[in-house]
């Protein structure tokens, strides 16, 4: 039941990852999410049904965040489930993503 | 004519009765300057000015008390002769006569009076004819006297003089009294300040508790606000426990603020794992080389193995620790002189073979405890008490040992140190899983952890870091140890001794050298070596090892439990 599932919304890219996000599928998280960014200008990686999260995907959002920021795109986490907040916060990363409530939050975003 | 004060008043002498209202004009505004002064000595000068004006007289001075010494010193002094800081016995001459009889002196002629002191005349020209002296009145006795000398007219001074000057002392002497008290009340309050800052920084030097599995345990007493008795443990890098019990010479504030510094001076003297008498020395050198004031610190110092089976330590002017080994007491003296006396002091340092004994550590505070008759308690008594209360665990029993010392008399602080075998029963397995070394098999481990953790009572937040961290550990095992190159198994087994969390994952990968595993600072926004960073908050501690037999390393962590942890 891991997954993850790509979702256009307006001019950006929806990513909606499911399950246990660890290293052995997180390169698949890691590319699906570079992808993204090279073909939008707006990424949100929706993370509700993300259940368990290790370094190897945190190391994948942390890549993403700074690739957008160096090309001047724009990448939010979105719906972030109290099981990465916790690692992100072990990480003291909490701060560092933009995390918005849901992907409606990402639509206004981009209007 | 040298009868008592008062006894036969001269004869008024023409012009010396005072205009009444003048006087009570004149009263009313010395009080009220000296009730809105802010500055007293300034302010005082002013006043003593003013009534020698007042009065006609060539010369005034007013003298204080320091009832300590029995001396009076004059404070201020107006006229031709400073006398400012002139010392006199009390009870000498009319000043001082005027104080210890509480009474007003008048003298008429100062050169037959017998109670004159002449020593300011002989030295100065000065003629002293006629003396009028009253005492400074406060409710707890004369705190000072008010002297004026010659009449201006030439004339001597008669009893409305005397009694003139008797309503000027009043209020001089009322606000001499209230400054002394408010300084009193600010010095006071001052001190309160200091001691609960004193008191706060002693607390914070006493280390955490080491809590369930962890050999040494301390307790504190002071027999006041403040402490000269101090303990410290602390973990060297080898792994053995370093221990600190101390004792301070004297009481009070400077005590106090030795301790601080005793304290952190042992602690840094014992970072460096030194053999316990050398230990001993180096804190003697630099507290030689910096206190002067003949205080001195006793101290114990030491070493002992987690499993607290051997304690080697060193004394140094402090009293024997006790061995307790099933009700059979042992004492071992360490003898050495205090720390802080003699630079080159030699130390002794021995090896105590505990093997399920206890030590007991006490500053001597324990047992100069006395009893109902005063007498103090001494080893016997509180060996009585040790034994009363040996079978609980240790941090209960110290506090029942120092409840029934309170439950006497305590006169100086009260130490106790406490080292032995952590008590625990044996070793509770609670998860053994071996899976192939391949990311694809995390997901099973991790499930089956989390299960085994939930089943022992660990609360879900803690539960769900620990399995993040053994992930983790995991995930470097197949990337790091095994790499591309080779395969092989990852072993998890955990266990629970005494409120710690022991996980150990073994595989048979190619050794790998523990120190090139190093986290990367939390909160920097950078992929890669977070994992082991995670590791490092989640747990109390962890390494590696490698097996026997050059194949294959052991990695464990260790997780101590706090009582709400376990639900």
């Amino acid at each position: 039941m891991n997954s993850i599932q790509s979702e256009p919304i307006g001019e950006g890219m929806l990513i909606r990852l499911a399950g246990e996000v660890d290293l052995s599928w997180s390169a698949d998280v890691r590319r699906a999410i570079l992808d993204a960014l090279r073909q939008h200008r707006a990424v949100g990686v929706e993370l509700s049904a993300v259940e368990y999260i290790d370094s190897s995907g945190i190391a994948a959002l942390v890549e993403g965040f700074q690739n957008a920021r160096t090309s001047g795109s724009r990448f939010v986490l979105v719906a972030v489930s109290d099981a990465v907040r916790a690692v992100l916060e072990l990480a003291r990363l909490d701060r560092v993503f933009p995390i918005v409530a849901d992907r409606s939050a990402l639509e206004t975003a981009q209007s | 004519m040298s009868a008592g004060p008062l006894a036969s008043p001269p004869p008024p002498v023409a012009g010396s009765a005072r205009d009444d209202a003048r006087t009570l004009a004149f009263l009313a505004d010395l009080s009220q300057a000296l009730a809105v002064s802010i500055d007293l000595d300034r302010t005082l000068s002013a006043a003593v000015r003013r009534i020698a004006g007042f009065m006609h007289s060539q010369a005034a001075s007013l003298f204080l008390l320091d009832a300590n010494r029995g001396m009076l010193e004059c404070r201020v002094c107006v006229g031709p002769v400073e006398m400012t800081g002139l010392r006199i016995a009390l009870g000498e001459g009319i000043v001082g006569r005027a104080v210890v009889e509480d009474e007003c002196q008048i003298v008429t002629d100062a050169a037959t009076d017998p109670r004159v002191w002449r020593g300011g005349d002989e030295q100065s020209g000065f003629v002293t004819r006629s003396l009028l002296c009253v005492p400074l009145r406060t409710a707890s006795g004369p705190i000072g006297a008010l002297e004026i000398i010659n009449r201006d007219d030439g004339g001597v001074f008669d009893a409305d003089d005397a009694e003139a000057l008797r309503l000027l002392a009043a209020p001089t002497a009322l606000a001499i009294n209230n400054a002394r008290m408010a300084a009193d009340l600010v010095a006071q309050q001052r001190l309160r300040r200091e001691f609960e800052l004193a008191r706060r920084m002693q607390e914070s030097l006493l280390p955490a508790a080491g809590g369930a599995g962890f050999p040494v345990t301390g307790i504190n007493l002071p027999a006041f606000e403040i402490s000269g008795d101090f303990y410290d443990h602390f973990t060297l890098p080898d792994g053995r426990i370093a221990f600190v019990v101390g004792d301070v010479s004297g009481k009070g504030l400077d005590a106090a603020l030795l301790m601080v510094r005793a304290a952190s001076l042992l602690r840094w003297a014992g970072k460096d794992g030194l053999a316990p008498d050398v230990w001993l020395a180096r804190a003697n050198e630099e507290l030689c080389a910096t206190s002067r004031d003949g205080r001195f610190v006793c101290a114990l110092v030491g070493y002992c193995d987690r499993e607290a089976r051997r304690v080697h330590l060193a004394g140094a002017g402090f009293p024997p620790v006790l061995v307790d080994r099933d009700g059979h007491f042992e004492e071992f003296l360490s003898g050495g002189p205090p720390l802080g006396i003699l630079v080159d002091a030699r130390f002794e340092a021995r090896d105590i073979a505990l093997d399920g004994a206890t030590l007991y550590a006490y500053s001597d505070g324990a047992s100069d405890v006395r009893d109902a008759a005063g007498r103090p308690i001494g080893v016997a008594g509180l060996r009585e008490f040790v034994r009363r209360h040996a079978a609980l665990a240790p941090e209960p029993r110290l506090a029942a040992i120092l409840a029934e010392l309170r439950h006497l008399k305590l006169v100086d602080d009260t130490t106790f140190l406490v080292i032995e075998t952590p008590r625990a029963g044996a070793p509770e397995m609670l998860f053994d899983a071996r899976i192939p070394a391949e990311a694809g098999c995390l997901c099973d481990l991790r499930a089956g952890l989390r299960r085994a953790l939930d089943e022992f009572g660990v609360a879900a937040d803690l539960r769900d870091k620990l399995v993040l961290a053994v992930d983790e550990a995991c995930t470097n095992i197949i990337r790091h140890a095994y790499g591309a190159q080779s395969s092989g198994t990852i072993h998890l087994r955990l266990c629970h001794d005494a409120g710690v969390l022991a996980f150990e994952l073994s595989d048979d990968a190619p050794p790998i050298d523990p120190d090139k595993v190093r986290p990367k600072p939390l909160g920097e926004c950078r992929a890669g070596g977070l994992g082991v960073a995670f590791i490092d908050s989640v747990m109390d501690d962890w390494h590696i090892e490698a097996q026997p037999g050059g194949r294959g390393n052991r990695l464990i962590l260790h997780k101590r439990l706090a009582p709400r942890s376990v639900t």
